[in-house]
């Protein structure tokens, strides 16, 4: 029988792999430099999707903040019932979130609100009772639940406790705005799906487009590996040295795309924000800098990696 | 030591290139297969190297069938192999004196011996001096030259070249076979591919004539005859 090799892994034979991978990306010249340019081009493309679906995340759930139900209960309603009634809902799976104003919390800040309007506060001034009923404002967490909760609050046993209102309803506000919620819920909805579809597909054709500039430049050693397996080498020592040069073009294109981004962002941040309202994208991006370089090293790297070890894989066949 | 039984190689029925072909080859013989382009000369070669399989046959290297080695232990057999080609198949991204030591680095040899032998080797070829040009800055003979010392530094059972000589100017060619012969006299067998009637004929060693994938000669001390 023949000896197996024990050698391919040992200590001397990685440095021969780390050194010659390193060798060959800097001898590599124009395929090297044009393999940094088209991977650093598709972790742009990654890396938009990445912090663009993260913003237009941002966008939707901003927007769904704020939508809520407000729960309007009668004036004789003792405020402990309305509290236990509270800690009902916030138990419930689709509640995110139950804030409740008191009825003197109302007051208040209807009298804020219209500070500068005397004919509003003359107007209060002459009802002797404060006419604001206390009321529970509901998140949802998500705008396809406030069906669920709205039933849940009517089946409940406090909603005897819950204001009627001149049409004979209680005074829930997602029954008096269910169609505008329910379509706006729709458009939320389509929104998440088409950016989530779009976004895999930008990633997709950015994997495929740096796999392939992966391949191409080791299509062009094919005849080299086949020289380097009948000269004897082992399958391991002829790929180490191209899974070493794809790490190296993986992570480069990683900071490239790290620097790009900052200065794209840089430059459109202010502008988006004023133009779509709410995240910064910027701030966001500088103040998550450490996750997002890492997420992009490590994706650089995997996508280098693994695009020198399928693409090998093809060619080790003699 | 190499042992070729009932070996055949069918591409196509309309394209066969070995015919049931048998022979051996002892310990440190020096044997030419000859015949015309498309004999079956290179088929032999990727045969025995295991780059392809047979149709139909099985080819011995000592009591190893080559075809039936794991990838494991192909580059094992392959290392007790030095191969030369006509197209010489440098590396090109690296040196002469890396070229001759990625064998070696292959082998797992450790960094003291690749420090000692390639120089020796490089000296051996003639090529000290241009132990640290690329392939492109070497002459076909030269890089030829770097072909033979890659194929012999890891000191090979066998020597396989195949038309080594085929794209030589006469001068180059006679060193190359002269290298060949030297690298026999020292205990290496060696297998030679060629269609160069010449170079056959001064040689004076073993013919193995192959035509249209069969084998129609074998002499001890031919000529190139066809």
């Amino acid at each position: 029988m023949i000896k197996k090799e024990n050698m391919s892994y040992n200590k001397i034979t990685f440095q021969r792999i780390l050194k010659s991978g390193i060798t060959k990306f800097f001898r590599g010249g124009l395929i090297s430099v044009a393999t940094v340019l088209v991977m650093s081009l598709s972790m742009l493309v990654f890396g938009g999707v990445l912090v663009g679906g993260i913003f237009v995340n941002g966008i939707i759930s901003g927007v769904e903040d704020k939508v809520d139900i407000s729960v309007y209960f009668k004036l004789d309603s003792p405020e402990e019932k309305i509290l236990s009634f509270k800690e009902d809902l916030e138990s419930n799976i689709n509640v995110k979130s139950v804030s409740y104003v008191s009825k003197e919390k109302a007051l208040e800040s209807f009298l804020g609100r219209h500070k500068g309007d005397t004919l509003i506060l003359r107007s209060i001034e002459t009802v002797e009772n404060n006419p604001f009923s206390a009321n529970l404002d509901i998140n949802a967490k998500s705008t396809d639940k406030f069906e669920d909760i709205t039933r849940f609050i009517e089946a409940s046993a406090y909603s005897s406790l819950i204001d009627i209102d001149s049409m004979g309803k209680q005074k829930i506000t997602f029954r008096q705005n269910e169609e505008a919620i329910n379509k706006l819920s729709n458009v939320l909805s389509v929104s998440r799906k088409i950016g989530f579809s779009v976004s895999g597909i930008l990633a997709l054709i950015a994997l495929m487009v740096a796999y392939n500039t992966v391949r191409v430049a080791i299509y062009n050693s094919k005849d080299e590996i086949a020289v380097m397996q009948l000269v004897g080498a082992s399958r391991s020592f002829i790929r180490g040295p191209f899974l070493i040069e794809g790490l190296i073009h993986g992570f480069i294109s990683a900071v490239f795309t790290l620097l790009a981004l900052y200065g794209i962002l840089f430059w459109t941040g202010e502008r988006i924000a004023s133009a779509f309202g709410g995240l910064n994208i910027y701030t966001y991006f500088v103040s998550n800098i450490l996750q997002i370089s890492f997420i992009l090293l490590v994706a650089g790297a995997l996508l280098g990696v693994l695009s020198a070890q399928f693409a090998t894989k093809r060619y080790l066949k003699v | 030591m190499i042992y070729f039984d009932k070996v055949s190689k069918v591409y196509s029925p309309t394209s066969i290139a070995l015919d049931d072909v048998s022979f051996t080859v002892a310990p440190n013989e020096f044997v030419s297969i000859v015949g015309q382009s498309g004999a079956g000369k290179s088929t032999l070669i990727k045969l025995l190297l295991a780059e392809e399989k047979p149709t139909s046959g099985n080819v011995f290297f000592e009591s190893h069938d080559v075809h039936t080695l794991d990838q494991k232990e192909l580059p094992l057999i392959r290392r007790r192999i030095g191969i030369v080609f006509q197209d010489y198949r440098l590396l090109s991204h690296k040196t002469a004196f890396e070229n001759v030591a990625f064998a070696m680095e292959a082998s797992g040899k450790s960094d003291e011996e690749i420090q000692r032998d390639v120089p020796h080797v490089l000296e051996l070829v003639g090529l000290m001096d241009k132990a640290w040009h690329f392939p492109h800055e070497l002459s076909g003979g030269e890089k030829q030259r770097v072909a033979i010392a890659r194929a012999i530094i890891v000191r090979p059972d066998v020597l396989v070249a195949d038309e080594p000589t085929g794209n030589l100017d006469p001068k180059n060619t006679w060193e190359i076979i002269n290298l060949l012969e030297k690298v026999n006299v020292l205990g290496t067998t060696v297998i030679l591919a060629t269609h160069d009637k010449g170079v056959i004929d001064s040689l004076k060693k073993r013919v193995i004539t192959l035509d249209k994938g069969k084998l129609i000669r074998d002499d001890q001390k031919g000529k190139y005859v066809l």
